[in-house]
């Protein structure tokens, strides 16, 4: 991780804590008995780590993001789980949607190297595991299954757009 | 070890994961009171299935105790059936008569126990001292003889049955000529009368009686019946194979037999 990734990478963490937490939680629509849609902007934190970064590091961040975001939402373990599974299911994902001749050594999960398309692609698949697991963890029943997808499936375009709209207003290169 | 170490490594990532998720699943239980009931619920409506599967896998390692409590508990009812109560009416039979006098009495009694068929048979009977059972005392069965007492305890006494190596009885025939009956082991149908002098007349289906010269039964109860006779040269005696009338190994009750004149007629057989 050379220094501009590092420094990129702890901003991210920070203004993306405080952007979820401030703006972002304060967004919840449905009707009925409670809210369907959610957006979650903190995944892109784990998205956007250096791909060359250790498994258990990354792991590791995404606990403390999430347990950093379930501080200041009042639901301790909630994200920090959620966040955590994302960042395990990362590599699994990234050899998902690997291009053909792979990955660059230098490259980063960015539109700058990878392309839209690409970045597109790695942001749902990762949002879905994300909020898949998020919800499965709010509601903490199989029970509620019908519940975990209307959830999902109008949270996950939502947290998409928010995501992929950030990613290319600032068009990050590390 | 190295390569416990190498794999622990080498899934590095997934140790984190797991570690962290199980520490995130803690504490969502623990600080959320949605997925606290969930949780509280699940376990309860699981738990209990789970516990109740592995205890019935698990059972078999308790299988000593419960056999020690229910043979405990065996033991409780078995003693509580008709069967294992010691009967304490006494039958004896005495006859009161100004002519005869009584010399012996007989005292009904049931086998509670037998030794497996073997040359040295012996039999357990449920009367003992307290009702006057004796060392030496016959027992007799069926129309014919069970056996001698041998020991005698409160409540029970050991009988050696007819169909033992060491058994000796006086027997005769009903014309005074006497012998020693004793078996040989081989069928519990048969015994032999040894030292039967060799000059008197036997005959095939000859009745065999109890002489009363040993003071363990009366005199005169019929035994069995002569099949044939051999005499044995040189010695002046034959041998008589007597069928015997009863068969002492499937008796299940006997009456002891008690000589009123015992002691007195020991009492003659003391003086040298």
């Amino acid at each position: 991780m050379n220094t501009s990734a590092l420094v990129n990478s702890s901003l991210r963490f920070v203004l993306l804590l405080l952007v979820q937490v401030f703006i972002f939680n304060q967004v919840a629509w449905g009707w009925g008995q409670g809210d369907l849609l959610f957006v979650f902007v903190y995944p892109l934190f784990v998205a956007m780590l250096p791909l060359r970064l250790p498994r258990p590091a990354v792991i590791l961040l995404g606990f403390l993001l999430g347990l950093s975001v379930d501080f200041f939402s009042e639901t301790i373990g909630l994200h920090a789980g959620a966040l955590t599974l994302t960042a395990y299911l990362r590599p699994f994902i990234l050899r998902l949607i690997q291009p053909r001749d792979g990955y660059n050594i230098k490259a980063n999960p960015s539109i700058y190297d990878m392309g839209g398309g690409w970045m597109f692609r790695y942001l749902a698949l990762l949002l879905l595991a994300h909020l898949v697991m998020f919800f499965l963890l709010q509601t903490f029943s199989i029970y509620f299954l019908s519940d975990i997808v209307l959830k999902t499936v109008f949270s996950l375009p939502a947290s998409l757009v928010v995501t992929f709209a950030i990613v290319l207003i600032f068009n990050p290169k590390a | 070890m190295g390569r416990l170490l190498r794999i622990l490594l080498h899934s590095s990532g997934f140790f984190t994961f797991a570690v962290l998720q199980l520490l995130c699943l803690y504490l969502i239980v623990h600080h959320n009171d949605t997925q606290r009931k969930i949780w509280a619920e699940t376990k309860f409506v699981y738990g209990s299935y789970f516990t109740k599967q592995v205890s019935d896998r698990l059972a078999f390692l308790d299988v000593a105790r419960e056999n020690e409590i229910l043979r405990r508990e065996n033991a409780a009812l078995l003693s509580r059936i008709p069967g294992s109560g010691y009967n304490t009416s006494v039958d004896t039979s005495t006859v009161v008569d100004s002519l005869m006098q009584q010399r012996f009495t007989y005292l009904a009694s049931r086998v509670v126990s037998k030794s497996p068929y073997g040359p040295y048979n012996t039999l357990v009977i449920d009367r003992g001292s307290n009702l006057g059972v004796e060392r030496g005392q016959g027992v007799v069965a069926d129309g014919g003889l069970l056996g001698i007492v041998s020991e005698v305890t409160p409540r029970h006494a050991r009988v050696i049955s007819l169909l033992h190596l060491d058994t000796r009885v006086s027997a005769g025939l009903d014309n005074n000529a006497f012998g020693t009956l004793r078996w040989d082991g081989h069928d519990p149908r048969r015994v032999t009368l040894t030292d039967m002098p060799d000059y008197v007349p036997v005959a095939p289906n000859d009745t065999i009686f109890t002489t009363g010269y040993s003071n363990v039964y009366p005199t005169g109860l019929p035994i069995g019946i002569v099949e044939s006779s051999e005499p044995m040269p040189g010695t002046g005696s034959q041998h008589l194979t007597v069928v015997l009338l009863n068969d002492p190994l499937l008796a299940a009750t006997g009456y002891v037999v008690r000589d009123l004149f015992k002691e007195e007629l020991e009492r003659l057989n003391q003086v040298k």
